[in-house]
């Protein structure tokens, strides 16, 4: 079972990739520049992360620092579980 | 007064040299960089062979390279046309091909993409780097060389306004993309007229956030040009950050925006902006598609102080209408107007017995003639025949005018109000149905955040109603729910028979819902 979140991120760019003839795609690869994000459309990414990983992102977190990358998002992933689950959400 | 675009460049490099003219990505040219880099550029491309009307691709993101390019090509006489850089190859294969392009200034990294066989017309590639890594073929140029080329003067021309100054790609509704030919006069005439009505000075700072193949960005350039201001490019991966939008927005002290309205909607929902940091902000225009009421209303009281313009126009014209949003008249409107014709642009409706109709109530679809009017389609007589039409309402002279397929309605003020596409009011079960409508009930729900409505070809019953709708908090909404909605605002045989929930719904190139790709989807579904 594919436990390491960069597998299950990488499969769900991929799927959406496809579409832009897109086989390939490397942890550094910018997601931007290969028009990933703009067919995806960052909000469907960042529903599936929350959906998979059970963790709430806030819109200023939206950032291009957070998504350029699969690593990028890894990163960002580890940090967020990182949190402690105590602390309130503010909603906007 | 400038007759062809490149004169509001030297121009403005005369009068303020050392202003800033663009900023992208933290680099900065200033009038006489600008001016004297896109003489080197024309220099250049005229020394490959590039002559008076051949057709010069431009294909990089953004960078303040790319207005190097724009006005290099104008002043060598050529036809500039902006390619996405975010577009499949076959795609810009195909447009390179279509119209015989002469010339391709672009990246390393994008013409390693391309395939050179595909593309023969192309005799000369121009990249935006210094050194042509492994690209070492006698046909590429490296930007090292525009350096080598005379600087302070541009080619001898014989260009007149009537000349073609760009040509943008729209996508056809029948698949394949169709070159509108726009001259320097098309260019001039809305640029003008914006000049006047937006009174924009030395002092303004524009932002770019259009695709450079989207009309919208004719005004971000030659308006900001023209007045010696500085334009200041959104780069692609700023443009799909809300947070880093908005910021963008508040460091570079913008005070003119332009973008269409799903832009200015993702900036308002998610971008935390702040109003007290948008100080700067003086006047707000929007384009490409019908903005949602609920959502103009929320804009409209986060920024009293700026204001606000729906501009409509198809590509063929650049802008034809513009309104300018009253915020007392705000609060009890239902559809904001497309308002009235710009200056030296004259429009009409004509209704289903080739009347001009003139009073309120009336409908017709719209016609727009004038300088504003695109000459047609590159290499496509049939279709320039089509949607340009001769003046039947004024038989003294020869003139054309553009059939826009859009119908309009006059309202209580002698503003036109926008009804739909004429090809977007369908039939089914023998009812007449505008997607509009089933859009806005839809959207008038407070937990929908976009939503589109899809006519789908039926033998039976003429065409079957689809929504696609994106909730602002996935799995929050039912379809059950939208149908109850919806069937307490608009007629049954209206309520969409399907309703998808999607977490967004696609964009075009240029931002808009793209409703064909929504509805190819639906018509033939994956197997």
């Amino acid at each position: 079972m594919a436990n390491d979140p960069k597998v299950q991120i990488r499969q769900f760019v991929m799927e959406n990739a496809q579409g832009r003839g897109i086989t390939e795609l490397g942890d550094n690869d910018s997601l931007i520049d290969s028009g990933i994000v703009d067919s995806l459309g960052i909000f469907r990414l960042v529903s599936f992360l929350e959906e998979t990983f059970g963790v709430k992102i806030g819109d200023e977190e939206i950032v291009n620092e957070n998504f350029q990358t699969i690593s990028d998002i890894e990163r960002f992933l580890a940090q967020k579980q990182g949190q402690t689950t105590g602390q309130a959400r503010a909603t906007a | 007064m400038a007759y062809i675009l490149q004169q509001f460049l030297t121009n403005s490099a005369k009068q303020n040299p050392d202003k800033p003219a663009v900023w992208a990505r933290g680099r900065t040219l200033t009038y006489r960089e600008l001016n004297e880099r896109s003489n080197q550029v024309a220099n250049l491309l005229r020394s490959r062979g590039v002559e008076k009307g051949d057709r010069v691709g431009i294909y990089f993101s953004k960078a303040v390279e790319s207005l190097c390019a724009m006005f290099g090509v104008l002043k060598a006489g050529g036809v500039y046309v902006p390619l996405d850089p975010l577009a499949p190859v076959e795609r810009i294969s195909y447009i390179i091909s279509n119209c015989e392009m002469k010339g391709l200034i672009t990246s390393g990294e994008k013409l390693r993409g391309l395939d050179a066989g595909k593309i023969p017309s192309v005799k000369l590639f121009l990249i935006t780097e210094d050194k042509a890594n492994g690209l070492d073929r006698p046909e590429v140029a490296s930007w090292s060389e525009v350096d080598s080329f005379p600087k302070d003067s541009s080619p001898e021309l014989q260009t007149t306004t009537t000349d073609l100054a760009y040509i943008l790609y729209t996508s056809g509704s029948t698949g394949r993309p169709k070159g509108v030919m726009l001259t320097h006069q098309n260019a001039l005439t809305f640029v003008e007229w914006c000049a006047e009505e937006f009174q924009v000075t030395s002092e303004d700072h524009l932002s770019n956030h259009a695709p450079l193949h989207f009309d919208l960005s004719v005004f971000d350039v030659y308006n900001a040009i023209k007045a010696g201001a500085t334009v200041h490019m959104v780069p692609e991966e700023v443009a799909k950050f809300p947070a880093s939008l908005a910021k963008f927005i508040e460091e570079q002290g913008i005070t003119i925006w332009y973008s269409v309205p799903s832009a200015l909607v993702f900036l308002l929902l998610h971008g935390n902006m702040k109003a007290e940091k948008l100080a700067k902000m003086r006047v707000l225009l929007f384009a490409g598609e019908v903005f949602p009421m609920k959502y103009l209303k929320q804009l409209a009281d986060f920024l009293p102080n700026v204001a606000l313009y729906n501009l409509y126009g198809p590509t063929e014209t650049n802008v034809c209408t513009y309104y300018l949003v009253d915020r007392e008249r705000l609060k009890t409107q239902e559809k904001l107007p497309i308002g009235r014709a710009c200056a030296n642009t004259e429009v009409f409706a004509v209704n289903d017995q080739d009347q001009i109709v003139r009073a309120q109530g009336e409908t017709g679809e719209l016609y727009v003639r004038g300088p504003a009017v695109t000459p047609g389609y590159w290499a496509d007589t049939e279709k320039t025949h089509k949607m340009c039409v001769p003046n039947r309402f004024q038989p003294h002279f020869e003139e054309k005018m553009y059939k826009t397929g859009d119908l309009v309605m006059f309202d209580e003020y002698g503003d036109y109000l926008f009804l739909g596409r004429r090809d977007s009011q369908i039939k089914s079960r023998g009812y007449r149905i505008e997607l509009g409508e089933i859009e806005s009930a839809l959207l008038s729900h407070p937990g929908v955040r976009e939503a589109a409505a899809l006519a789908i070809p039926d033998e039976e019953i003429g065409a079957r109603i689809r929504a696609v709708v994106a909730p602002h908090e996935p799995g929050s909404l039912t379809v059950v729910d939208l149908q109850k909605h919806c069937a307490a605002r608009i007629p049954s045989y209206m309520i969409p028979e399907m309703i998808e929930l999607r977490d967004a719904l696609p964009k075009t190139s240029t931002g808009k819902i793209d409703r064909v790709s929504l509805t190819n989807a639906a018509v033939a579904p994956a197997a």
